[in-house]
């Protein structure tokens, strides 16, 4: 199984909304096999994307691949090879677990009696074999998200992409969707192609990862690359207030090989951080400036994706990440 | 239509997988009874959205024959008896046109609730996702129609190629409602809009009174007599009100029929270009 092609490329994608780029020349290579992370804030182009390389929307210029299936000139193929789990999760709240999954199978070609054999044992791979007498729209967050990887996964895809597939749930239920995740990668050797917001779900999952910035990618790497690259560990100062931070960041400039001032929160790049910590203190008593906190850290993707995109990741996640009211 | 058959992957993936997947994937016709059916469960689970469209056909054919019946009497040829069987057909057009939204409103609520995507990244093909939703929506107009057939048969409708006639008249309901509802698919596709799917039905109101309303069409004059000319309506009215009065006329009854089907046939290719246009702007 090995043998397929299982690789997703994306050359010069662009995606145009009147004036508006939503995705601005986007290119990469997912190899065959790998968990490709995909992030970026809201707004970046991360569904748009998705939408084009699963064929749901058209490029406005640029060729995209799936399994070697070009997005366009060769859709249906693309659709037979693909599972897609998207950010909006397409399931009609007035049908039953069984009907969507059968339906799902019955249109990839299968018998009704193997669409409903494949649907009872999806629905026990996603915990939900209790509930195949409730109408989704009952569902909770959580359960609604199993059961629409389930029907991704109705025809055995080569290639899974999974479009914010935690955004929402609660800690429990993200496990659950990462530890699916991988296996599906390792036992049945999917390609998978996973967007989110959180960098920790990248870290965790991803092989490597592209950060998407305003329909632009602003970098690509493995995780460990990247955080690497940035080289310098980090001082972490937090002010009571903004001023005190611009502040205190001009001053700071000769103990730091780079400087960045997030809000209330000036970092000091530099290598050796430790060993540099008592003179950024004094500095900071000979003016009189109290910081509210200080830190020290190893670079994450976190500060890779401050680096690229000038804006922090974290706070953004965080807005989102309110719990479902199930 | 033929050009629509399932996309599917004829090119090498001769290894499949261990679930058995067909490589021709399903028929169409198959994709779009499966569909169909679906459609019209979840609409059924809904109850609420269908019946204000039953009630409303059977107002519309209290009020024409109540309101207008007593008038017939003057229509030459029309005896007052069969005003009802004049009538009724208007009524079945009137209810088709304000029922169609139906249709139109399940897509708008299928591409609400993300299905629509979700159907759309299978190899179904687009025609039976189309064509599946305008069926469907013709599906619960033919029961509208049933009742007020049945209604009307209370009120004393007697139809001259008796129960035959009766199901002929409902097979061409069938087929307008598959021709209205094309429409509301279509602007439902476009617009993504339940209000505009339920405005685009009303914007062909008109079409049922630039016809033979109330008369026939020899005892219209001027530009409404044109119009009505033009109209498809009028010769699908000829039809069903020919089978109920006076008795089977093959000309008629074909040409009520090609009316239905190339109405039906414009209006599915409308809906289609409204699919297309979904896919170009998302």
């Amino acid at each position: 199984m090995s043998s397929r092609n299982r690789e997703i490329t994306a050359e010069n994608l662009v995606k145009q909304y009147g004036d508006f780029t939503a995705v601005d020349g986007v290119s990469f290579k997912v190899r065959s096999g790998e968990i490709f992370g995909f992030l970026g804030p809201n707004g970046a182009g991360k569904s748009t994307t998705v939408a084009m390389l699963t064929t749901l929307a058209l490029p406005t210029s640029g060729r995209a691949t799936v399994g070697g299936f070009d997005v366009v000139t060769q859709a249906g193929q693309v659709r037979e090879i693909a599972g897609v789990a998207l950010q909006e999760i397409g399931l009609d709240p007035l049908m039953k677990p069984l009907e969507l999954l059968t339906i799902q199978g019955q249109l990839f070609g299968m018998s009704r009696r193997d669409a409903l054999a494949r649907a009872r044992q999806l629905l026990e791979l996603v915990k939900l074999s209790e509930f195949t007498d409730r109408r989704v729209g009952k569902y909770s967050g959580g359960m609604r998200r199993r059961l629409d990887l389930a029907l991704a996964l109705v025809h055995q895809p080569d290639v899974l992409f999974l479009d914010e597939p935690t955004t929402g749930l609660d800690p429990a239920s993200r496990r659950d969707i990462w530890t699916e995740v991988r296996r599906l990668n390792r036992e049945e050797g999917m390609t998978i192609f996973l967007t989110t917001q959180y960098l920790e779900e990248a870290d965790e999952l991803a092989d490597r990862i592209a950060i998407i910035n305003r329909g632009k990618i602003a970098v690509e790497g493995k995780p460990e690359d990247l955080k690497r690259g940035l080289g310098a560990e980090s001082i972490n100062v937090t002010f009571g207030d903004e001023d005190t931070a611009l502040q205190a960041a001009d001053m700071l400039i000769p103990h730091a090989d780079r400087i960045q001032t997030d809000r209330r929160t000036v970092r000091l790049y530099l290598n050796g951080a430790a060993a540099a910590v008592p003179n950024v203190v004094s500095r900071l008593n000979e003016t009189g400036m109290t910081p509210v906190s200080l830190t020290l850290t190893q670079p994450t993707l976190d500060d890779v994706f401050l680096q690229v995109t000038g804006q922090r990741f974290a706070s953004e996640a965080a807005d989102a990440a309110q719990p479902e009211a199930a | 239509m033929t050009t629509m058959s399932p996309s599917s992957a004829r090119i090498a993936t001769t290894e499949r997988r261990a679930v058995s997947v067909s490589k021709s994937g399903m028929p169409f016709l198959l994709q779009v009874s499966m569909l169909t059916i679906r459609n019209l469960k979840t609409t059924f689970r809904t109850p609420a959205a269908v019946i204000p469209g039953l009630l409303i056909s059977g107002f519309f054919l209290l009020v024409y024959n109540d309101s207008l019946g007593g008038a017939a009497g003057f229509i030459p040829g029309l005896g007052a008896n069969s005003y009802l069987g004049f009538i009724l057909p208007l009524s079945i057009i009137s209810a088709a046109l304000s029922g169609a939204s139906l249709a139109g409103e399940s897509v708008v609520r299928d591409i609400e609730n993300g299905y629509w995507d979700k159907l759309s990244l299978t190899p179904v093909s687009r025609g039976a996702m189309v064509l599946s939703a305008m069926i469907a929506g013709a599906v619960g107009l033919l029961l509208q129609t049933t009742i007020v057939m049945t209604i009307g048969v209370l009120m004393g409708l007697e139809s001259v190629t008796g129960i035959v006639g009766i199901l002929a008249v409902l097979g061409y309901s069938l087929l307008v409602g598959v021709a209205f509802s094309g429409l509301t698919v279509g602007v439902g596709l476009m617009t993504g809009s339940g209000a505009a799917t339920q405005g685009a039905a009303f914007l062909f109101f008109p079409l049922s009174f630039l016809t033979a309303t109330f008369v026939p069409v020899n005892l219209l004059t001027g530009w409404v007599r044109t119009a009505a000319e033009y109209n498809p309506v009028t010769y699908i009215l000829e039809a069903m009100r020919a089978v109920l009065n006076s008795g089977w006329d093959t000309e008629i009854m074909l040409r009520g029929l090609s009316s239905c089907l190339a109405m039906a046939l414009v209006l599915y290719a409308f809906a289609f270009f409204g699919l297309r246009a979904r896919l170009k702007r998302r």
